[in-house]
């Protein structure tokens, strides 16, 4: 990877990466911090990373800095259990999703970040497995308990918003 | 696996997270046309995706600071090599065109090149020969101070073959039992010169083949250990010679078998000084008595101390830790 390559990762992935890290852990400087790690990474092993493969690499590298950060840090989410309807909100557009994301955040971390890497990043459930380390059919099933859940949280809130 | 009632939400899931192939997405869409009722099934699910949200990350620049800092000898590389080329240019173009110059002079303008057949790859010290280096060093360090205990064991008095053969040599000389001529008060024997051609032909000496293969173990009569050195006036008892009518070099043996046995075990007092000097009883007087064991070594059941091995800490510490960190390296080598 060349010097220029690795600007155009800086360009079309820091977004994506930021992205992805701000919404699990919800904390702005340390979902900056693990992005600046994630590309002095890239940029240290930028000999051996080939371009093509440097967004995946950049996620792998973030979703794995985030999983220690988590560990370390211990800011985990609210269980699924803790989870309980605010006041409905009028606005239904944004409600829904500001719902969806308070739901989204009471998914345990494997499973949010399936949801966030599928739906942001539109990554295939081979290269979230890669990313994740996960094998193709648990990513599979992973997400579909994931969605599952989101669906029964958005459906329990719904009659009470309408 | 097909698409029905049972096995619908698999599919909407597969579906909306895109996964499903064209033909298989058509036949989902052409199940909810179907069945209607499966319509907000699937909006359900729809509703779990997460819409796109735009969340710049605001450091981008000082990422790609990074990279244009460090890529700054690369660069010097980089214009290095275009003025080459335009050297080179310039030799060929325009002083090919100065007319006077002669063609040895412009020569030696020209940027000495290096063939591509004359480079030479440089020497690189890796994990194998290392590897290599190490296991030779420590061969020549083993061989090395095998070679020097050996050494250092013939060098010993007690162990010289040579000595022990001009003792062997000389003890049908000496050490023979019965024959005295002075006795010390105690169950020693005195062998003086007089007696030297009697003693000979009572005594059956040890036969040569088997004295060279034959080593000494000295110990204190007192039992306890000492490293006692068998030393040349002790030797000298075979060398008896006569001062004023005394008997100078003689040596006390006691307890010595009348016939050869393995393990032959010679209690002899032997002379540590100089005999030729000194008076017979005074030297009986100041000499402690000493044992002598003859090991046969080719005793199947016999005891042989080889050596005692010795190791420095501090000369094989920087040793041990090449060694150390060589097969770590190698370990990561493979690992990686």
């Amino acid at each position: 990877m060349t010097d220029k390559e690795y600007n155009d990762c800086v360009d079309n992935f820091a977004d994506g990466v930021y992205r992805f890290i701000v919404k699990n852990i919800r904390h702005t400087e340390d979902a900056q911090d693990i992005v600046q790690s994630a590309f002095e990474k890239l940029w240290v092993n930028r000999v051996q990373v080939l371009p093509e493969k440097a967004k995946s690499y950049l996620f792998t590298v973030a979703y794995h800095q985030m999983i220690d950060h988590i560990r370390k840090s211990n800011k985990m989410p609210l269980s699924e259990d803790t989870f309980i309807p605010h006041q409905p909100i009028n606005q239904e557009q944004a409600e829904l999703k500001q719902l969806l994301m308070r739901a989204v955040n009471q998914l345990n971390p494997t499973q949010k970040s399936l949801v966030l890497l599928k739906d942001y990043e539109g990554y295939s459930y081979q290269e979230i497995a890669e990313i994740m380390n996960l094998s193709d059919s648990q990513v599979k099933v992973y997400l579909h308990r994931a969605r599952l859940i989101l669906k029964n949280k958005l459906s329990a809130y719904a009659p009470t918003a309408s | 696996m097909q698409l029905n009632e049972s096995t619908y939400e698999t599919f909407f899931l597969l579906y909306i997270d895109n996964e499903l192939s064209p033909k298989e997405r058509l036949e989902v869409e052409a199940f909810i046309a179907d069945n209607p009722s499966y319509a907000l099934e699937m909006e359900a699910l729809k509703a779990t995706i997460l819409s796109a949200e735009n969340i710049p990350y605001a450091f981008k620049e000082n990422l790609k600071q990074q990279a244009q800092e460090t890529s700054l000898d690369e660069l010097e590389g980089d214009l290095e090599e275009d003025w080459d080329a335009t050297y080179a240019t310039i030799l060929k173009e325009d002083v090919q065109a100065i007319p006077g110059l002669s063609t040895s002079f412009k020569n030696t303008l020209k940027k000495e090149t290096v063939s591509e057949g004359i480079l030479i790859k440089p020497f690189s010290f890796n994990q194998h020969k290392f590897t290599y280096a190490a296991i030779a060093a420590c061969l020549m360090v083993f061989v090395g101070y095998q070679q020097l205990t050996k050494y250092q064991l013939s060098d010993s008095p007690v162990s010289n073959s040579s000595a022990f053969n001009s003792i062997a040599a000389n003890s049908n000389k000496v050490l023979v039992p019965n024959v005295s001529t002075e006795s010390t008060g105690s169950d020693a024997t005195v062998i003086s010169i007089s007696n030297k051609q009697q003693l000979a032909s009572n005594f059956e000496p040890i036969s040569k083949t088997k004295q060279a293969r034959i080593k000494l173990r000295a110990s204190k009569s007192s039992n306890r250990r000492s490293s006692f050195k068998f030393q040349d006036e002790a030797i000298a008892i075979a060398e008896p010679t006569r001062s004023n009518g005394i008997l100078n070099n003689q040596a006390i043996v006691t307890k010595f078998p009348s016939t050869y046995n393995n393990p032959l075990t010679i209690d002899a007092i032997p002379l540590s000084i100089n005999s030729s000097n000194v008076d017979a009883e005074s030297t009986i007087e100041e000499i402690a008595a000493t044992s002598y064991e003859v090991i046969d070594i080719e005793d199947p059941n016999r005891t042989i101390f080889i050596a005692n091995f010795e190791i420095d800490g501090n000369k094989f510490r920087g040793l041990k830790r090449k060694v150390t960190s060589l097969f770590k390296n190698n370990k990561s080598d493979r690992n990686k």
